[in-house]
């Protein structure tokens, strides 16, 4: 093909251009009594250069005339791999018994391997610098040097052994229902909560009973506002109104961001979108899951307020943009912690705050 | 084999792909033609005909009602890029010098870590020094000390707005543009 070719040429011709000319190229500090004291006299930036090339070497000979690649190479028994590298990662990881298994996702030999980050985000310098700390100075308890705390009943309850049924019975599940909620240590050093991933996940009822199209501009915005490739998902409900039935329709995107994809998200929905959105008065305060995960929404006119749609806007099909559900999770296991983060982060909250 | 669109090969010569083992994809103008043809067969064979005599783009002379299929047909060209790039493959030296850096990455990421780390535990221990001494040695009965725990509100308020701004090169001389008017 003609493109390939060009390159071709051009690795032919770039050599070329490297090869070192027999005319002397040093630096020309003779100076004529008739030229300007400034226009021959080197500069201060040159007089800063060391006149040696870096690339002389240093070696004395009898080193250089023992260097004998070919021979040391044809001395070896057995042979070094060939250098232009024939490995292909295998597919599917078969388990620790199987003879021939990928890489690590590391290497970059590997199908997982993603180069990067390429970037600090302002998000997670802002949180280094300034927001770890302020936490941490917030929420410090002291505890006298020798402070126990007292010990607290367990959690899961025995049965008490009014009836013989009791023998061998699993404990009893925690008071007040059976969920068992998740423990809160004492927030130090090293259990400052941090953001963790960011789900993007947008329901599109309408990929059930019009077209597909519906489901594709929906993954195109989410993938353009996430720089995440997106996954579908079935419905797993029954929606009688939408015609929608579990296991037949796809009715749903995700994307999962995590790491530098995540902090960059997270400081345009800051700094960008969370201010523009009309008569928004925060996230609800009695949102998140009791487990240090927010979660929150935004209609499909706020997500056209992401820059990365708004400057393409005309490549949405009208009224076709979706809404989305954003989830937020924290390394906090409770949601107050969750709330001290994100508000420290400059996402604000409204209502009352319920944990 | 057909020869593919232009926008195709120089794709297919970023990513390194041979082009031979590409699967043949329809150029983007064919795609977008022939969803036009499907939606209007009738209109479709006058614009055929009148097209060797025209140097407009059939596109544009297209009327308004497909153009929201159209924008799914190309989201759905995009969406569905079969060029993706293949796992990289280096020669021995590159590979060395690949793993070398990638090394010495993971090991700067480490002692960045652990310095932050550190920072912050020096910090929580000169707290906890800190108000050892205000409880014991400020020869108050530890009032003061007292006062210091008291964290009513401190989940109620969380932090205020103004605080939550994400860190910026420095702040703004002027910090609003009063000249600003919606243009």
């Amino acid at each position: 093909m003609a493109a390939s070719e060009t390159s071709r040429y051009l690795a032919r011709s770039l050599p070329r251009t490297l090869v070192p000319s027999s005319r002397h190229q040093a630096l020309c500090w003779r100076r004529n009594a008739s030229d300007q004291a400034s226009s021959k006299a080197p500069s201060a930036d040159l007089s800063d250069l060391e006149s040696t090339s870096s690339l002389t070497t240093t070696a004395s000979q009898d080193v250089i005339k023992s260097f004998q690649p070919i021979e040391r190479s044809r001395a070896r028994k057995t042979q070094l791999p060939r250098s232009r590298y024939q490995f292909r990662s295998p597919k599917y990881d078969r388990g620790p018994l199987h003879p021939h298994r990928p890489p690590p996702p590391s290497d970059p030999s590997s199908r997982l391997y993603v180069p990067g980050p390429f970037s600090l985000p302002r998000v997670e310098q802002t949180y280094q610098s300034t927001v770890a700390s302020d936490i941490l100075t917030l929420l410090y308890v002291h505890n006298p040097p020798g402070f126990k705390p007292p010990v607290k009943a367990p959690r899961l309850r025995s049965w008490d052994d009014s009836s013989p049924y009791h023998k061998n019975r699993p404990l009893r599940g925690p008071r007040g229902g059976d969920v068992l909620r998740l423990l809160r240590h004492p927030i130090t050093f090293n259990n400052i909560p941090k953001l963790e991933r960011i789900t993007l996940h947008s329901y599109v009822k309408q990929a059930a009973w019009e077209h597909s199209g519906w489901l594709h501009v929906a993954g195109m915005a989410i993938q353009a506002i996430s720089n995440v490739r997106v996954e579908t998902f079935k419905s797993k409900t029954s929606v009688a109104q939408w015609h929608i039935s579990p296991g037949r329709d796809t009715v749903a995107v995700k994307a999962e961001l995590r790491g530098e994809n995540m902090h960059h998200f997270f400081g345009k929905l800051v700094d960008l979108v969370m201010p523009r959105i009309k008569d928004w008065e925060g996230i609800k305060g009695s949102s998140g899951d009791s487990s240090g995960n927010i979660t929150f929404g935004l209609e499909s006119e706020d997500m056209a307020l992401f820059p990365e749609i708004e400057v393409n806007y005309d490549m949405y099909p009208p009224k076709m943009i979706p809404g989305c559900h954003i989830t937020l999770h924290t390394s906090a296991t409770t949601d107050k912690d969750a709330r001290m983060l994100l508000s420290a982060l400059g996402v604000p909250f409204h209502g009352k705050l319920v944990n | 084999m057909r020869p593919l669109s232009p926008v195709l090969a120089s794709l297919a010569n970023v990513f390194r792909i041979p082009i031979s083992q590409t699967p043949t994809r329809p150029a983007i103008t064919r795609i977008t033609n022939e969803a036009l043809k499907s939606s209007s067969p009738t209109t479709a064979a006058a614009i055929s005909s009148a097209r060797t005599f025209s140097t407009t783009n059939a596109l544009l002379k297209r009327k308004e009602a497909n153009k929201g299929n159209q924008k799914i047909t190309l989201i759905r060209y995009f969406l569905y890029h079969p060029l993706t790039p293949r796992p990289l493959r280096f020669s021995r030296t590159r590979y060395l010098r690949h793993w070398t850096i990638h090394r010495a990455w993971n090991l700067y990421q480490a002692n960045q870590r652990r310095k932050n780390e550190l920072e912050l535990q020096r910090q929580w221990q000169a707290m906890q020094s800190a108000c050892e001494e205000l409880r014991v040695g400020a020869g108050d009965g530890g009032k003061l000390f007292r006062k210091s725990m008291i964290k009513t509100g401190v989940f109620k308020d969380l932090f205020p707005i103004e605080y939550g701004r994400l860190q910026t090169e420095g702040p703004s001389a002027e910090g609003w543009n009063h000249e600003w008017k919606r243009s």
